[in-house]
């Protein structure tokens, strides 16, 4: 067959083909030999030398301001010890050596290093943190004596005010595992992202890029060369709207006191103060933080963490009534004319419904009904009126939803109607509980910045604005409120009463700033009685609202405050917002002018 | 398949004759490379070893298939495999995923693919078809163009992957077939020259700057010291500071302190290197030889043409990476991504391997029996 005559032909140029293979083979072989052998020791010699170090270049982050361009949020550098195992020649003498120039005994540098052991010999282990400079300097000079030692700069968070601006701002953290991930190679192990407030939620912005530094040292930790360097990008700056005068003033009232209180204008939603008592001090965060300082933050009564402005949900109480009363007008069910008589009580459904003037406020109209905070006018216009009614106008005015603060974590609160209490109770609503909604009591809920956000309709002339700490420049969203103007001038005016005419809020009163305002007292227990709540234990006390906001006729600013267990609202959150007012219009520098 | 030839059964006799020695230093070499492997990748976060390990099995089952698999029956069959490869090879394009610049892998469930290794095989098949059925002393030019044309299509395909190494891999193929079934040295020269045309309109319109520095770095070390002069530069020191004996097993500075890049999958050589020494490379470099003279053997006592022109594919195969990636761990030749064969890291690349050897001992097995 032809095939077997032409195999020959193929198989002739095989062994030519073998041999050059051996040949290649034996060549590639004397290289090795060359490179492993001849050359050997001055490339054992380059491995000895050969140290590559990676170190990033850590990114400045972002610093933060207040409105005036004060300084809230600094970074300031911080100089760490590192030891490098592999490169002491004598282990103890290096201990001694840090052990004289930290003042720390030997045996706990020693223990230091215990806990390290297992790592990569050749990793450098953090010995000390917080080097004073004349320690920086004794380790620089004696570099040569002691290679082992290095000194690392970390920038650490600093917040100046500590807890004055802790909620606001939050505190940075170590990276979690599922961060990292989401990060997708922009964090590493270890590095630090915002946590909680400004600090969070702006994290991205704040953060910038580290950089990176490959260096090869030798053994002797002289650098040999250097492979190229990542930049690293300092993160952005941030002005916030916040008011350090104000802030300082609102966390200075809350020293003994829980609660918050947020001051926002009601023209654009910038918030000046907001405060959430008790705080607790974010520079414990900058470095990892041990078991017994965590424990104490988290173990503290009234948990610090807790932002109470937008995280907690508390009865609104007789500040409601404002909503309740632009409701009856809207709805036509009340006019300015109309009154009732209070006697301290009613009853309706068969129950009676005790007013907080147990004497009674006579006969009232709804002016002075806002004014005097009259709970039994309110009874009536809430049976009137109803739960769907109410509800719906509560919502109008943005209680039961998010205000878009730019933080996160904030609560909805709770507007109850028909649907809730059977989808979420199971039972259908008590016409009672109405007229418990009806003074803000039951199973209404609503944020402190929900109240401030209430408070700015009223103060603007119907609009609903978005709150928000970062200063913006141009005007801000605004959404207006569908209720007519007329209903919210009529409320307005009885506001301007309650603070300046003979009303529940006259604690507030300022000579030469014009307040409008709504005291709050909210029950805790279910008084059979009246009794007077500071006689009762702490935690029975009676929570205390005031809203407010100045001037009454052109507003520029918005306090809400909030005291848990403080008793009545003129006496406990009053006082605090009229001494915003007079920091924001009187303050000693005179910054403002009101000719 | 066993027994598709009755004149002449094939019994568990004629198992006996088989070049076994050639099997044996793939198992051997395999072995090395899991153990290097696991040395290389200690330090990592995950060992690889049982990944390769379980590989290597795979890639034993596959040998068993190949082996009783007849060749005659394939190269029956070499245009719908070539076919089918190569759609393999253009789905990769549209599909792959990327690893290292090059777009080549083809994920299938938990595993990897990289088709390019398929292609290879089933250029081979195709060739040694073709070349087989020339049948004269000297093939003629049309006939090397065909030839070219066969193994141009997947060249192409990977090339467009952007790996030009796993591309630069199927001309040695060509180029052992074709010199195997009789060009003339001639036409070889001129072939060359057209070759030289053809890498300088490559290097000038085809290639990527990354791939560029890679060629000018190795011409001038220090041009590039971060990158791929870097590579070179720990490569050799790895190399070179293994000295006669070595450092011991996972004792190599160079790789466990991560100087060494692709340490486990084409820098595996540079690891063993600088853990066994001079030594140990000596004794990888005679396991290979071992596998590539036992393959010759098999070409050389095989009956018919598609069998000696299918071992010298893959034998070119198999060689050329060999010589390719030691050269290239001690600095002879520019980087590319070409891995060691049965060493390194690698999924479809060892079971290709494994089918290879198959392949060829399949044939040593039937060589009474076809003709």
């Amino acid at each position: 067959m032809e095939v077997r005559e032409h195999r020959d032909d193929l198989v002739r140029r095989l062994p030519a083909l073998r041999l050059v293979f051996l040949i290649v083979v034996a060549l590639i072989a004397s290289c090795y030999w060359l490179v492993q052998v001849v050359h050997g020791t001055f490339y054992r010699e380059r491995a000895e030398n050969n140290r590559l170090r990676k170190a990033a270049i850590q990114a400045p982050r972002g610093l933060i301001y207040d409105r005036h361009g004060r300084l809230l949020v600094e970074n300031i550098p911080s100089y760490r010890l590192l030891f490098d195992r592999s490169r002491s020649a004598d282990f103890d003498a290096s201990i001694r050596f840090a052990s004289q120039v930290l003042d720390r005994p030997a045996d706990d540098l020693q223990r230091v290093l215990e806990r390290a052991r297992g790592a990569s010999v050749y990793k450098p282990v953090l010995l000390a943190e917080d080097l004073a400079l004349a320690q920086v300097a004794r380790f620089s000079v004696e570099a040569l004596e002691h290679p082992e030692f290095e000194i690392d700069v970390e920038h650490l968070r600093l917040y100046r005010h500590g807890p004055t601006t802790a909620h606001v701002l939050g505190y940075l953290g170590e990276a979690t595992d599922r961060e990292l991930q989401l990060a997708a190679g922009e964090l590493g192990a270890g590095d630090l992202v915002g946590r909680r407030g400004i600090e969070s939620r702006r994290d991205s912005y704040l953060r910038g890029r580290d950089g990176e530094r490959v260096v090869v040292v030798d053994s002797r930790g002289r650098l040999r060369e250097e492979y190229g360097n990542r930049q690293a990008f300092s993160g952005r700056d941030l002005q916030l709207a916040l008011d350090l005068d104000l802030q300082e003033e609102a966390a200075r009232y809350f020293e003994n006191r829980v609660g918050a209180a947020i001051a926002l204008d009601p023209r654009n939603g910038e918030i000046l103060a907001f405060a959430s008592s008790p705080s607790y001090n974010p520079n414990v965060f900058a470095r990892r933080l041990d078991r017994d300082q965590w424990q104490n933050i988290v173990e503290a009564p009234n948990d610090p963490l807790q932002n109470r402005a937008v995280q907690n949900t508390y009865s609104p109480g007789s500040v409601f009534k404002i909503v309740v009363a632009v409701a009856g007008l809207e709805e036509a069910v009340v006019n300015e004319k109309d009154r009732v008589f209070c006697r301290g009580a009613t009853r309706i459904y068969n129950r009676r419904f005790r007013c907080w003037k147990a004497a009674g406020h006579g006969s009232v109209n709804l002016h002075q009904a806002i004014r005097e905070s009259c709970d039994v006018f309110f009874y009536h216009l809430g049976q009137k009126l109803g739960i769907e009614k109410i509800a719906h106008y509560a919502r109008l005015f943005g209680l039961g939803g998010t205000t878009g603060i730019d933080l996160e974590g904030e609560k909805r609160g709770l507007v109850p109607d028909l649907e809730w209490s059977l989808k979420a109770r199971g039972e259908p609503w008590y016409p009672g509980e109405t007229i418990s909604v009806a003074i803000g009591q039951g199973p209404l809920l609503v944020t402190p910045l929900q109240m401030a956000s209430l408070m700015a309709v009223f103060a603007n002339g119907g609009y609903r604005i978005e709150p928000h700490l970062v200063a913006r420049d141009g005007t801000a969203p605004r959404r207006e409120v569908a209720v007519g103007r007329a209903s919210l001038e009529v409320v307005r005016k009885a506001l301007w009463a309650v603070v300046n005419d003979r009303g529940t809020g006259a604690s507030a009163r300022l000579r030469n700033v014009d307040i409008a305002g709504k005291t709050g007292t909210v029950q805790v227990v279910e008084q059979k009685a009246w009794i007077d709540s500071s006689e009762l234990p702490f935690e029975k006390r009676d929570h205390a609202w005031f809203g407010s906001f100045a001037p009454a006729e052109d507003a520029e600013l918005v306090v809400v405050v909030f005291v848990e267990h403080g008793g009545k609202g003129s006496e406990a959150a009053a006082p605090l917002a009229r001494n915003l007012y007079e920091k924001y219009f009187n303050g000693a520098d005179g910054a403002r002018d009101l000719s | 398949m066993l027994a598709t030839f009755p004149d002449q059964q094939l019994t568990v006799r004629h198992l006996g004759g088989v070049r076994w020695g050639l099997l044996a230093s793939a198992i051997l070499l395999a072995l090395i490379g899991l153990a290097t492997i696991h040395s290389a990748s200690s330090e990592l976060a995950l060992d690889y070893l049982p990944k390769q390990a379980l590989r290597i099995v795979l890639g034993l089952v596959a040998f068993a298939i190949a082996f009783s698999l007849d060749y005659q029956v394939l190269a029956k069959f070499s245009v719908p495999i070539y076919a089918a490869a190569m759609f393999l090879l253009v789905l990769v394009l549209v599909i792959g995923s990327e690893a290292g610049g090059a777009r080549s892998w083809l994920r299938v469930g938990a595993a990897q693919l990289q088709p390019s290794d398929i292609a290879k095989l089933a250029t081979i098949l195709l060739l040694a078809r073709y070349l087989a059925g020339i049948n004269r002393r000297f093939v003629r030019i049309p006939q090397i163009l065909a030839a070219c044309g066969i193994t141009a299509l997947p060249v192409l395909l990977v090339a467009l992957e952007r790996d030009l190494g796993g591309a630069a891999m199927f001309v040695p193929i060509l180029a052992g077939m074709l010199l195997v079934s009789g060009v003339r040295w001639r036409v070889l020269v001129a072939g060359a020259l057209v070759l030289l045309v053809l890498g300088a309109l490559v290097w000038n319109f085809a290639m990527l700057d990354y791939q560029r520095t890679r060629v000018k770095t190795f011409l001038s070390p220090g041009s590039d010291p971060l990158n791929a002069g870097y590579q070179l530069q720990q490569s050799k020191i790895a190399v070179g500071s293994g000295m006669l004996i070595g450092r011991g097993y996972m004792q190599g500075t160079q790789s466990q302190l991560r100087f060494l890049p692709a340490r486990h999958t084409d820098f595996i050589f540079a690891v063993l290197a600088e853990e066994w020494g001079f030594l140990g490379v000596l004794a990888v470099l005679v396991l290979f030889s071992s596998y590539i003279m036992n393959g010759f053997a098999v070409a050389l006592r095989a009956r018919d043409r598609t069998a000696i022109l299918l071992v010298v594919g893959f034998l070119s195969l198999v060689s050329f990476h060999v010589v390719y990636n030691t050269a290239m761990v001690v600095g002879l030749v520019p980087i590319t991504g070409i891995p060691l064969p049965f060493l390194s890291y690698g999924g479809s690349f060892i079971v290709a391997n494994f089918i290879a050897a198959g392949l060829i001992l399949g044939i040593d097995f039937r060589r009474y029996v076809n003709r």
